[in-house]
């Protein structure tokens, strides 16, 4: 596979706040690569600098064996950049926009009008091109969003959590296009913080939290990264010292005051491990039994769960 | 340059769409014209209440009596109420309240004017009223500059004046026509700053004998109170054009369309050339607009058409290039709330936006020349009011075009810094 995307140590800091700290990845060609992480992760600022509107502060990024520092718009030609918010002019029409935006990557005449309206048919827009954006929908200004990025048929494509606050039908149509670029042998780089939308859509998944990948590869090798344990949950009214006595020889991943998480290797032995603390007579509120997923993934490599 | 155009007619057609903040500010200038001319006359004809001026006359000469009949005539006569006392009455009644200003005559006056030697005029204000003793201090003082300068300029036509004077009787025709002829290409030097001055001197001269036939070609056109008024005006309305859409580059940055410009193969250099040329474009048109209804709607002659172009294409350069360089200096959209439209108002103030340039006190009328909008303003007028041609309004287009290029180059090259630095 030919690589289409190679970033090296990527560092970026806004005064104090370092955003992205030594952030290493590589993408092949028709790969969709995931970032997914919470608020403030970073995967804004690195969608920033690969898309080249941000200089990073040190690191490299090659793209289509190109150089971002020195060959930044032949890079900008073949990119599609969808951004995080909306940005459209919101008094002009959905086609007066695509047009304004092809145009802006030396499309003209009927080539950009037959791109254009190739774009509308793909996100489901034709009938509304000739409305104003401003009187579209969350679901269908989100789409038209997307299709502003992808006018110029990019090679690449990325794509800043393009689901963001829409409903399940509006998305499901949204990760069918990514798919379907990705088929058509276009490289996508996906940013998220839905843990689904990363499972079932992304060929390879980086966790990113404070400006860091914590881990990255496949759905499977990530999964087997954390040992394909069970993660059992349990809140109550017991003490952090009364569990740890009664749970000796048990793996721990996180034990406070009344609240305690067990790693077991299937969820079978989750009745041995609350028939200890009911014997004990612990007082136990909650139980939540995890299987092996991105989301104990997520917890696991992070130390967090992946919430809004 | 090709992106630049793009960009630049993008904003066009946003504007098009929705064009409601470009008309209202066009409402501006309109709006202002429309209620000076109302108040001064519909006909355009200077119709207020008359101003009272108190005359008192020590001197009882020629100069004193050209200066009282040129008071008490055409234009002039329709404007003041003059009344001719003694000091003692004058004294009284402007102590009073009685009127508001009495102009004192030295003894003397004609002899030292025709001497050249200095002659003051007195001029005594109502302290209670504040636009109508500026009236008749501008006025007094127009005269008096008058005067002054026909005793350097007509140097040597006022030799001869002299032994006019000194005769009892009247001159012979003769006589005077040679005065005049004299005084004729004067009259045509001064010209432009009487005419300024809202006096008519073509009145003053009629005053004299033989003159009327002596002045062949007077410059001055029917005076339309709305020609008057819009060259100022159009000005606030421009400035705050330009303004609006410059502002679209700060919306554009919140709203992320600048970023997903910049994502494109789009320099940051013509995202900025772009809106700075959409700026300039959108408030030409919008120029060209209140040029029509001036035309259909107030009657004004528009004049030269060539002075009209060359002006009202710098005053857009320069309009845009200020705003330019002041979005270049402010460091976001809540400096721009603060900072924006006071500059406008400012130099709009200053450079005879609100109240005419000629009518302000003489130190504001000095600082308004630092205001850009003066040379934009004044060269407009000329340009409706005094028919001016390209050779006379050429230092106003040259300071014009001068601002803006010095203004709209380095104001862009900051705006791109600031967007390239990410901080704006
Ligand atoms: N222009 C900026 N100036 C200062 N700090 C910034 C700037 N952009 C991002 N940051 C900071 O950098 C960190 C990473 O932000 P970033 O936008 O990349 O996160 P994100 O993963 O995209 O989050 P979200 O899911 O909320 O979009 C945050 O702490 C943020 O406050
Ligand atoms: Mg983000």
């Amino acid at each position: 596979m030919t690589e289409m995307i190679t970033v090296k140590e990527l560092n970026k800091s806004f005064g104090e706040v370092r955003a992205v700290r030594g952030i290493s990845f590589s993408v092949a060609q028709g790969e969709i690569f995931g970032f997914l992480g919470p608020n403030g992760a970073g995967k804004t600022t690195t969608i920033s600098m690969l898309s080249g509107l941000l200089r990073p502060d040190s690191g490299s990024i090659t793209i289509d064996g190109m150089d971002m520092a020195s060959r930044g718009r032949d890079i900008r030609r073949i990119m599609g950049v969808i951004p995080q918010e909306i940005a459209l002019y919101d008094e002009l029409s959905g086609r007066d926009n695509l047009l304004f935006w092809g145009g802006l990557y030396g499309l003209a005449g009927g080539d950009l009008r037959d791109q254009v309206d190739r774009a509308l048919e793909l996100v489901e827009l034709t009938d509304r091109a000739k409305d104003a954006v401003r009187t579209y929908s969350g679901g269908m200004k989100r789409r038209i969003n997307l299709c502003a990025g992808l006018v110029h048929s990019p090679k690449i494509i990325l794509l800043d959590e393009p689901t963001l606050g829409i409903d399940p039908q509006a998305r499901i149509r949204i990760l069918e296009v990514v798919k379907g670029l990705a088929s058509e042998g276009r490289t996508v780089i996906y940013t998220t913080h839905y843990l689904e939308e990363a499972e079932q859509l992304c060929d390879r998944i980086a966790i990113i939290d404070e400006g860091t990948v914590h881990a990255s590869g496949t759905l499977a090798e990530l999964v087997e990264l954390v040992g394909g344990k069970v993660m059992v949950s349990v809140t109550g009214d017991f003490s952090a010292d009364e569990a740890k006595q009664v749970l000796g020889e048990a793996e721990f991943d996180h034990i406070s005051d009344g609240e305690l998480r067990v790693k077991l290797l299937d969820r079978d032995q989750t009745g041995r491990l609350l028939g200890g603390l009911f014997s004990a007579g612990l007082h136990v509120d909650g139980v939540a039994i995890r299987e092996p997923s991105l989301e104990s993934v997520f917890l696991q490599v992070t130390g967090r769960e992946l919430r809004d | 340059m090709k992106a630049i155009l793009g960009i630049l007619a993008n904003d066009i057609r946003r504007r098009l769409k929705n064009p409601l903040s470009v008309i209202l500010m066009l409402l501006i200038p309109v709006t202002m014209t429309l209620i000076t001319g109302l108040v001064f006359g519909p006909e355009g004809n200077v119709d207020m209440p008359k101003i009272k001026v108190l005359l008192v006359d020590n001197d009882g000469g020629f100069f004193g009596g050209l200066l009282k009949q040129g008071m008490q005539q055409g234009e002039l006569g329709d404007m003041l109420d003059i009344t001719e006392v003694t000091a003692a009455e004058g004294e009284e009644m402007m102590s009073g309240g009685d009127a508001s200003a009495l102009i004192e005559i030295p003894e003397g006056f004609t002899a030292n004017v025709l001497d050249g030697k200095p002659a003051e005029i007195r001029l005594v204000k109502n302290p209670s009223e504040t636009f109508l003793p500026i009236v008749v201090e501008e006025i007094t003082k127009t005269m008096a500059v008058l005067l002054d300068g026909g005793t350097r300029i007509f140097n040597a036509p006022m030799s001869k004046m002299r032994s006019i004077v000194d005769q009892e009787n009247w001159p012979a025709v003769s006589d005077m026509e040679e005065v005049m002829d004299g005084a004729k290409n004067g009259v045509i030097l001064t010209y432009g700053y009487i005419a300024d001055s809202l006096i008519t001197f073509t009145d003053e001269v009629a005053a004299l004998p033989d003159s009327v036939a002596a002045v062949d070609d007077p410059v001055v056109k029917d005076f339309n109170i709305f020609a008057y008024v819009m060259p100022g005006s159009m000005m606030i309305g421009l400035l705050f054009i330009v303004e609006l859409v410059l502002r679209g580059l700060l919306r554009e940055r919140k709203a992320g369309t600048l970023r997903r410009m910049l994502a494109a193969p789009v320099t940051t250099g013509q995202a900025v050339a772009g809106k700075v040329g959409a700026a300039f474009a959108i408030t030409l048109i919008s120029s060209l607009i209140l040029l029509a209804v001036s035309r259909l709607g107030f009657g004004v002659d528009l004049g030269d058409p060539l002075a009209l172009f060359l002006q009202t294409v710098a005053t857009i350069l320069m309009c845009t290039g200020i705003i330019t360089f002041l979005y270049g200096a402010i460091s976001g959209e809540r400096a721009a709330d603060a900072v924006m439209s006071v500059m406008i108002i400012v130099m709009a103030l200053f450079g005879g936006s609100m109240v005419p340039s000629e009518q302000m006190p003489p130190a504001l009328q000095a600082a308004g020349r630092f205001s850009p909008v003066f040379w934009a303003a004044d060269g407009m007028k000329k340009i409706f009011l005094l028919d001016a041609g390209v050779s006379d309004i050429r230092i106003h287009l040259l300071v014009l075009f001068l601002l803006g290029v010095l203004t709209i180059i380095p104001g862009a090259l900051l705006i791109r810094a600031r967007i390239a630095k990410g901080g704006w």
